[in-house]
């Protein structure tokens, strides 16, 4: 009986480490590689083991108090759907510093005394908590966030968000140096995100950014090439970042392939990108250019025909490629004549 | 005011407390902080000197919370369960008095705690070698005042409900409490009519996050709290808890034992 016993422990202790020994295979199952990358949908992992939501949930948490570091300690709020339909404005950020953020939708969540109905309550709590007016404010040079996203990625190698912006905040600067750690970086979350999309295109764009007057598009294409391959195999699972994300890849890996001059594989990107994205208005133009049309920008450009060629001027490719991370979340607006 | 009534009934709470050993968990706990932040420090990084902060304040706001509710729910109802009550009544105290001296001892456990973290917590800061400042002593002098708050509000749940209900309200209140007020100017902003009764929801809910300096003590740049609004909460923490301290006597001196 005692035997028995001892086999029967014995062979679950085996069992048991057998199981802790492969959990890696299972980590694509708990944390899906095509997932949502927004707070709410990291946080809606039921599945995930207890551990796992202790992770995402303390890398989520460390991504929000990302945003107290810029803003000093202030915490803010966006605003609601009611305050806007009443017409009220965010504080609105200082306009001579670089882009961080969206500031025409947030408020401070103390609120300021002309919007507080406490009387000295209010006044104590904003003069004891982090309050300030920030009406036109500035932020916190956002490296001094960088650890928390070392941090939240190390928690939660999964938590995509932290790794595509914090390589986004180590490029602040925007030399050499900052390069190389924010490229190590995405390098990093991509052996633990593979088939992220985000990923995948932030280290393309890396390689498309302008570094001593070139621009590395064969580096570049194999990265986009994969994320076309794993979007156009998700593509209905992809969430609204992803898609987003997914469109730029497209624009990129069109624009890399004419500078590559590989035509051919051009066009069936362009097909397959206007496929998806019937309106987009840049693979519309591109589609048009590889057929031979010549376009010209009506409004805003000098009389002249532009001929959009591998040789095109770097402003244009910019809006194209992504590389100006602030227009990027924009579609470029351009309107075309066709002649 | 039966000061020495006070004293003793306070000297009973502390004992007990150390008999219960609650004051164990507390170091158990400071050791656990000390323990998280040596990991932290063991993976090399550097400039986390807010974030070490940062989870101090919110570790010590925590914890000294969950004392305070714990140690104070469970004194009245203790004494009725374990029948001590009926030898403390036969001494020449009043009901009244035996409220005081068991807030004050409830009061001074969870100071006891709070300064045990502190000194653990101050400890761990120092891994990260983050400098004193004269803000983190108003921070720990508002956050005791806020401490007597929570004991009050805690203490009177209990003579009304049974100890587990306290605790659960209790700590819905103290935790929850800031977030109703952030509801409420939002609900009086979007419908001014509103704002008369928000007031007074506001009014009768305690302030406890008036007493938490700890943005202020986290962040850099930001200045000592005037003079002023530490006696605004001095006169608030003891209003407020006087005003807990009434109502538990209200049921208490009619309660039969």
């Amino acid at each position: 009986m005692l035997k028995v016993g001892t086999i029967l422990a014995t062979s679950s202790v085996a069992l048991a480490a057998v199981m802790g020994a492969s959990t890696g295979s299972i980590r694509n199952e708990v944390n899906p590689p095509i997932k949502l990358v927004g707070l709410e949908a990291h946080d809606s992992h039921a599945a995930a083991s207890i551990l796992g939501q202790f992770r995402t949930s303390a890398s989520s948490w460390l991504y929000l108090h990302a945003d107290l570091y810029l803003h000093n300690g202030v915490e803010m709020r966006p605003l609601t759907d009611d305050e806007i339909k009443r017409g009220r404005r965010g504080v609105g950020g200082n306009s001579n510093e670089q882009k961080i953020h969206d500031d025409s939708k947030i408020v401070t969540v103390v609120p300021s005394a002309k919007d507080d109905f406490r009387g000295i309550f209010g006044d104590v709590e904003r003069t004891t908590s982090s309050y300030k007016d920030m009406t036109g404010h500035g932020h916190n040079k956002p490296t001094a966030s960088l650890p928390l996203f070392r941090l939240m990625t190390l928690l939660d190698p999964q938590f995509v968000q932290g790794w595509t912006t914090g390589s986004y905040i180590m490029l602040w600067d925007k030399n050499e140096e900052g390069f190389e750690k924010a490229l190590a970086f995405l390098q990093e979350g991509l052996k633990h995100n593979p088939k992220s999309i985000d990923i995948l295109t932030e280290i393309a764009a890396s390689y498309l950014k302008e570094r001593n007057g070139v621009r590395d598009f064969k580096t570049a294409i194999p990265y986009l090439r994969t994320a076309r391959t794993v979007a156009a195999e998700n593509f209905g699972h992809l969430s609204e970042d992803e898609r987003e994300a997914t469109l730029k890849n497209y624009r990129r890996l069109a624009v890399s392939l004419r500078e590559m001059n590989l035509i051919g594989e051009e066009r069936s990107v362009v097909i397959e990108g206007l496929k998806l994205f019937p309106d987009d208005v840049p693979l519309g133009r591109f589609w048009r250019v590889l057929n031979g049309e010549v376009i010209s920008d009506a409004e805003t450009s000098p009389p002249s025909v532009i001929k959009l060629a591998p040789t095109q001027d770097s402003a244009s490719r910019d809006s194209e490629d992504g590389n100006d991370k602030n227009n990027d979340d924009e579609p470029v607006q351009v309107k075309v004549r066709i002649i | 005011m039966n000061i020495s009534a006070y004293r003793a009934l306070a000297r009973c709470v502390v004992l007990e407390s150390l008999r219960r050993k609650d004051l164990w968990v507390v170091a158990i706990l400071g050791f656990v902080i000390l323990l998280a932040s040596s990991t932290l420090g063991f993976f090399g990084f550097t400039g986390l000197e807010i974030f070490a902060k940062d989870m101090a304040v919110t570790v010590l706001g925590m914890f000294s919370t969950i004392i305070a509710i714990l140690t104070s729910c469970r004194l009245v109802p203790d004494e009725v369960k374990n029948r001590t009550l009926y030898p403390l009544l036969a001494r020449p105290i009043t009901r009244l008095d035996l409220l005081v001296g068991k807030l004050i001892g409830a009061v001074a456990v969870t100071w006891i705690s709070f300064l045990m973290l502190a000194a653990l917590t101050a400890l761990a800061l120092t891994i990260f070698h983050v400098k004193f400042e004269l803000i983190m002593v108003q921070y720990l002098l508002a956050k005791m005042m806020g401490l007597v708050v929570v004991c009050g509000f805690s203490m009177a749940f209990s003579v009304y409900m049974t100890p587990s209900a306290s605790a659960t309200v209790a700590f819905l209140v103290a935790f929850g409490a800031p977030m109703v007020t952030r509801g409420l100017i939002l609900a009086s902003a979007g419908n001014p009519a509103l704002t008369p009764v928000c007031k007074a929801i506001n009014t009768i809910l305690p302030q406890t996050s008036l007493f938490d300096l700890g943005g202020r003590t986290v962040y850099i740049g930001w200045g000592l709290v005037p003079v002023w609004v530490m006696g605004f909460l001095f006169v608030y923490g003891l209003f407020y808890s006087g005003a807990m301290l009434f109502f538990s006597w209200l049921k208490f001196r009619r309660q039969a034992v």
